[in-house]
């Protein structure tokens, strides 16, 4: 009788033991994570000043400040800038995720008009479609309401989605529309490009990848893009998707409510 | 008379490339290695607008544009912010210590040229 007691005694310290070590261990990996996010967050940053000097120059050369650059010169600086800005794009990208899985994101919530920023986003892609003799259509609803949120991180949600159609449409069209109805609003983004297979469709949001790898080399793109865009959208408490077909091309689309007055929790 | 613009730095690389475009653009521009400089030199020269770097020896950005903007005599100069702080809260930061406008670094040139423009028509 005792020496079951005794038993049970030195197994009940040891679980205690145990869950001290698990608590412990969980700290520790918890204080790493937040190590390896503070270190992205700075890295991203020292990274963004030099190249402030590189895609400043290029700019000014180009302009001609130092004198009239011949075509020679300015055929090399303007991929010298193409690939300072795609470089500056996985900067700005990875710097966003740290912050967002720090949960260092705060959204700037003010009052906005979606027309306004589907017309920005629309102006500031149009000469992409131009240039691949795309159509390209902006339907905003004359009844769209002003509506209360992120309206940077918004555009830049809009932004990604309608870039990635218009990156992976070859022919036919590009379609944004806008419907407000319950509170929310919702904006779909129609392509005609090649469609995506049901099994890629949960993994296109998951960071550093796209459905076909073999794609993102000829595509470009970080492959940050989309998971950054449904985090920004899960944190106005809304939410992002795919409806898409194999040949019969993709329409994503996100719904936030129309007035946000509180970031919704961070997972 | 040609506007003069404070530019307060402490990267050699990046006030070159600021003297050589607002050189070009027919700008004045003096120039300020630390936030406590800055804050001197905007007292003794009375500049037309004020570039300010953010993270700076001495005294950061956000400091030295509070003292400018709660001096009377300075407090009308438009300050803007040029800054590769981009952690989350750093605009409102700026804002509130009460820059004029706010521009992240690496900025385009030819954009920064456009927004001093709107202060210094």
């Amino acid at each position: 009788m005792a020496q079951t007691f005794a038993d049970q005694a030195v197994i009940a310290i040891e679980n205690v033991r145990l869950v001290e070590e698990v608590q412990g261990k969980s700290r520790q990996v918890e204080e790493a994570r937040k190590h390896k996010l503070q270190f992205l967050a700075n890295m991203s940053h020292e990274l963004r000043t030099p190249l402030n000097a590189i895609l400043g120059y290029t700019e000014l050369i180009l302009d001609n400040i130092y004198g009239e650059a011949p075509d020679k010169m300015r055929a090399v600086l303007e991929r010298i800038q193409t690939n300072g800005k795609h470089l500056l794009g996985l900067i700005n990208d990875v710097l966003d995720l740290s912050k967002i899985e720090a949960g260092q994101l705060v959204l700037s919530l003010n009052d906005y008009s979606i027309k306004d920023m589907m017309q920005g986003v629309y102006v500031a892609v149009e000469p992409l479609a131009n240039s691949k003799k795309l159509g390209f259509k902006l339907e905003t609803p004359p009844d769209l309401l002003r509506a209360h949120g992120d309206e940077r991180r918004l555009s830049q949600v809009l932004l990604n989605l309608v870039g990635n159609a218009i990156k992976f449409t070859d022919t036919g069209e590009v379609a944004i529309k806008a419907a407000a109805a319950n509170g929310s609003y919702t904006i779909a983004v129609r392509d005609t490009g090649p469609g995506i297979a049901e099994a890629d469709q949960a993994k296109i949001f998951d960071e550093f990848q796209q459905a076909d790898s073999t794609q993102t080399k000829a595509k470009g793109g970080t492959g940050l893009g989309l998971s950054i865009a449904k985090r920004i959208v899960e944190m106005h408490g809304g939410r992002l998707w795919v409806e898409s077909q194999p040949g019969k091309g993709s329409t994503f689309s996100f719904t936030v409510p129309l007035r946000v007055e509180q970031q919704a929790g961070q997972s | 008379m040609s506007k003069r613009i404070l530019v307060v730095e402490d990267q050699e690389d990046n006030r070159q490339i600021l003297r050589d475009l607002l050189g070009s653009a027919g700008y004045e521009m003096t120039e300020a290695g630390d936030g406590e400089a800055g804050v001197a030199a905007a007292k003794a020269q009375r500049p037309d607008l004020i570039l300010m770097d953010i993270q700076l020896p001495l005294m950061d950005g956000y400091e030295a544009t509070r003292r400018i903007k709660a001096d009377p005599d300075l407090k009308r100069i438009p300050v803007i912010v040029v800054t590769s702080y981009a952690l989350s809260g750093d605009e409102t930061k700026a804002r509130a210590a009460g820059c004029d406008a706010y521009v992240t670094k690496p900025y385009s040139p030819r954009q920064l040229l456009a927004k001093i423009k709107e202060y210094l028509p």
